[in-house]
C-alpha cells in the first residue's frame, strides 16, 4: 500500500510540469488500481482484493491464465477501466500512441498485484486494446460535452454530463482548476461534421429474454457519427469515429460497437463527385442475443466510397472492410471453460454497407458482416458468424422520424469432440427517431 | 612497440568511425534485421497447479519501415526451438517449438539508439513427442501472439548496427494433444535476450 501511495505523492509533485505528463499519467493508472483494490478489499469486503507480497510472488511466479468471469464483466467492465488509464495519459498530455503502453501498463500491473487470482490473459487484451478504442472514443466524446468557453450552471451541467464517460478527465480537471475556467476549447471538442441519431420505441423476435418467448421488448438505439472521411482528411487517430448503443431492458447493453479511424489517405481526388477513401479502423465490438453473445477487438482495413448526387447533399456511400480479431468472445453454451460459458480466440471477417445519405446522415443502410473465431480457450471448436440487417428511416419534421429496422444473426459453431451448433435468429425494430446534424 | 602504434592506429580509426557517426542513428527508409539469442518458455494451461519452464535457443526476423522520425512500422518473425522440453515430468525427450508472426511498432524516444517494441499478432506451437524410436506423434496449436520489448541499436556504419534487444511473447495456442493427455487452453510465454544484425 505504502509504494503505491508514495508513488502517486510523488507523481503530483510533477504536476505543475509542462505537459506531456508521462509520470503523472503512470501514476494515475497506480492510483486507480490502489482505489479500485481498497474499495473491493475494505467497502465490498473482496477476499480476492486482499493481495500481498505473497500473492504477487505467486503471479509473478505461475504467469498468464485464462478466467471465469461474466461476458459482460470481460466484455464491457473491463474495456472501460481501460479506459480509465488511457484516458489517465490522455489528460496529461500524452497522444493516442504514446497513451498506449499506459493502458496496457495499468492493466499489466492489476493483473499481477490486484488480485489474489492468477493474471488474467483474456482481462489483459480486453482491458488494453478494449480501453484503448473506448478510452479514445470517451475522450474525444467528453471533450465535445465539454465547453472551457461556457459558464455558469450550464457549465457545471456539462461537466456532469461528461464525467460518467470519462471519469478521468473530469478528475484532471477538477484538480487543475479547469471545471469553472475559461479558457480555448481542444480540437477534439469540434468534430467538424457529426451525425447524432437516438430512437425510442420496441424490439420484436421469439425469445428476446431466454427461454421466456417474449416477443417484445423496450428499446433505445443512438447512433453518433463523430466527423466524416469525406469532409476531413486525417490528422489523428479517431478523428473519425462511429458508434452504435442498443439498451433494452432485461440485461441493458444489447449493442455497443465503435469503430475509429487509426489512418486515413484519400486514394483520388479530394475535390472528385466520387471519392475513395483508405481507412485503417480499431473496432470495439459486444453485441449479445439469442443467437450470439460476441464481442472482441478488432483492427480492419478498407475503402469508404462516396458516389454524390445532385446539388442536394444526397449520395451512396459504401464501406468493404476486412479485419484480424485480435481476441474475440463468443458463447458456447455447454462448453466455455469452468462456469463460463463462451470462448475465446482470434479471428477474421468481413463487413460491407450500402448507405442512401443526405449530408452524412444514412436514410437507407444495407449492412452485413462476417466473422471467423479460432478458439484459443474453451471448446476446441472454430465458430462463423454472420449478421446483415437493412434500416430504413423516414423523414417526418423538425429532425424527428420513423425508423424500422430488420436484422439476420447467425452462428455456426464446429466442435472436435461435439455436434455442430447452427442457431438463427431474426429480430425488427421500429423506433421513432431524432436526428441532429452538423456540416463544416 | 609495434603493438602500441597498432592500438594508437585502432583507437583513431574508432573515434574517427564515431565521429562519422550519422546525427540521426536509428533506422530508416526500409531496414531488416536478424538476431539470435537465448530464450525461456513458460507454458501454462487451463486447470494446471503450476507451470512448465525450460530454455532453449530462439531467433527473429524484422522487416519494416519507417512511419515518422522516431516511430517504425515493421513485420516480425519470431520462435523458440527447445528439443528437450518436458510437459510432464515422464515425458522428457519431446520439442517444443513456438513461433510468432506479429506487427511491430518500434519506437525510438530520443536521438540515441534506444528503442522499444510492441506488437501483437498469430502464434503457433508444434509439440513433437516421440512414441518409438522411430515414431513421434506432433500436436500443433495456433492462436494470439502479444509482444513487447526494447532494445539498443549500435551503429557500426550508416548502412549497418549490432542490436541488442530483449523482449518479451505472450501467446495463447489452444488446446495440445499429447499422448495420453490433453492441455487445455495453453499459454506460452517467452522471453528473449538476442543480438542481431541490423540492414537499415
Amino acid at each position: 500500500m505504502t509504494a503505491p501511495l508514495l508513488a502517486v505523492l510523488v507523481a503530483f509533485q510533477f504536476d505543475s510540469a509542462q505537459a506531456p505528463r508521462p509520470v503523472m499519467a503512470l501514476a494515475q493508472s497506480v492510483a486507480i488500481n490502489t482505489f479500485v483494490n481498497r474499495v473491493d478489499a475494505w467497502v465490498f469486503k473482496q477476499d480476492w482484493a486482499r493481495a500481498g507480497t505473497r500473492a504477487w510472488g505467486k503471479n509473478l511466479r505461475l504467469g498468464w491464465e485464462w478466467d471465469e468471469d461474466a461476458f459482460p464483466t470481460n466484455m464491457f467492465a473491463h474495456p472501460y477501466h481501460g479506459g480509465l488509464y488511457f484516458n489517465a495519459a490522455r489528460h496529461n498530455g500524452l497522444g493516442y500512441f504514446e497513451s498506449v503502453p499506459v493502458a496496457f501498463f495499468g492493466s499489466w500491473t492489476w493483473e499481477y498485484f490486484g488480485e489474489t487470482y492468477r493474471p488474467s490473459l483474456n482481462d489483459w487484451f480486453m482491458t488494453s486494446f478494449g480501453g484503448i478504442a473506448l478510452g479514445e472514443m470517451f475522450h474525444r466524446l467528453g471533450a465535445t460535452i465539454r465547453d472551457n468557453r461556457a459558464r455558469g450552471r450550464g457549465r457545471t451541467l456539462r461537466e456532469l454530463a461528461a464525467l460518467p464517460i470519462d471519469p478521468m478527465g473530469a478528475f484532471n480537471r477538477l484538480l487543475r482548476g479547469q471545471w469553472s475556467g475559461v479558457g480555448a476549447n481542444p480540437v477534439e471538442h469540434d468534430p467538424g461534421a457529426y451525425v447524432l441519431r437516438v430512437g425510442a420505441g420496441a424490439r420484436f423476435a421469439e425469445g428476446l429474454i431466454s427461454d421466456s418467448g417474449v416477443a417484445r421488448i423496450g428499446a433505445v438505439v443512438v447512433d453518433l457519427l463523430y466527423g466524416d472521411q469525406f469532409a476531413q482528411d486525417y490528422t489523428s487517430p479517431f478523428d473519425v469515429f462511429g458508434a452504435r448503443l442498443v439498451l433494452s431492458p432485461h440485461g441493458g447493453f444489447q449493442t455497443l460497437r465503435a469503430s475509429g479511424r487509426l489512418y486515413g489517405s484519400n486514394i483520388n481526388k479530394s475535390t472528385a463527385r466520387i471519392r475513395h477513401v483508405l481507412a485503417v479502423n480499431q473496432r470495439y465490438d459486444y453485441f449479445k442475443n439469442p443467437a450470439q453473445s460476441v464481442g472482441g477487438q478488432s483492427v480492419e482495413i478498407g475503402i469508404n466510397s462516396r458516389w454524390r448526387f445532385g446539388s442536394q447533399g444526397y449520395g451512396l456511400r459504401t464501406a468493404l472492410f476486412f479485419d484480424f480479431v485480435i481476441l474475440g468472445a463468443i458463447d458456447a453454451p455447454g462448453t466455455g471453460l469452468g462456469e463460463r460459458t463462451y470462448d475465446f480466440g482470434p479471428g477474421a471477417g468481413s463487413r460491407w454497407e450500402i448507405a442512401l445519405e443526405r449530408h452524412g446522415a444514412r436514410f437507407l443502410r444495407i449492412v452485413g458482416q462476417e466473422e471467423y473465431i479460432h478458439t484459443v480457450s474453451g471448446a476446441s471448436a472454430d465458430h462463423l458468424i454472420a449478421v446483415s440487417g437493412i434500416e430504413l428511416t423516414l423523414p417526418l419534421a423538425k429532425g424527428f422520424g420513423i425508423s424500422g429496422h430488420a436484422y439476420l444473426f447467425n452462428r455456426d459453431s464446429r466442435y472436435s469432440d461435439a455436434p455442430r451448433a447452427r442457431r438463427d435468429y431474426t429480430e425488427g425494430r421500429l423506433l421513432l427517431v431524432w436526428t441532429k446534424a452538423g456540416f463544416k | 612497440m609495434v603493438t602500441v602504434a597498432l592500438w594508437m592506429i585502432a583507437a583513431l580509426w574508432g573515434t574517427a568511425a564515431l565521429g562519422q557517426r550519422p546525427a540521426r542513428p536509428h533506422r530508416s527508409g526500409l531496414w531488416g534485421e536478424f538476431a539470435f539469442g537465448p530464450g525461456h518458455v513458460r507454458v501454462a494451461c487451463a486447470g494446471c497447479t503450476n507451470v512448465v519452464s525450460s530454455n532453449g535457443p530462439t531467433s527473429h526476423f524484422r522487416i519494416g519501415g519507417t512511419v515518422s522520425d522516431h516511430v517504425l512500422i515493421g513485420f516480425e518473425a519470431f520462435s523458440l526451438l527447445d528439443e528437450a522440453f518436458q510437459f510432464s515430468l515422464d515425458v522428457s525427450t519431446s520439442t517444443a517449438e513456438t513461433a510468432t508472426a506479429a506487427v511491430i511498432i518500434l519506437w525510438y524516444p530520443g536521438r540515441r539508439g534506444l528503442f522499444f517494441k510492441g506488437g501483437v499478432g498469430v502464434a503457433a506451437g508444434q509439440y513433437t513427442i516421440p512414441t518409438s524410436p522411430t515414431q513421434a506423434d506432433t500436436s500443433t496449436g495456433a492462436g494470439i501472439a502479444l509482444t513487447f520489448g526494447t532494445g539498443w541499436d549500435w551503429s557500426i556504419s550508416r548502412k549497418f548496427a549490432i542490436t541488442a534487444h530483449v523482449a518479451a511473447y505472450v501467446t495463447a495456442v489452444g488446446d495440445i494433444v499429447v499422448p495420453g493427455r490433453r492441455v487445455d487452453d495453453v499459454i506460452a510465454t517467452m522471453y528473449q535476450g538476442a543480438i542481431g544484425f541490423t540492414f537499415r
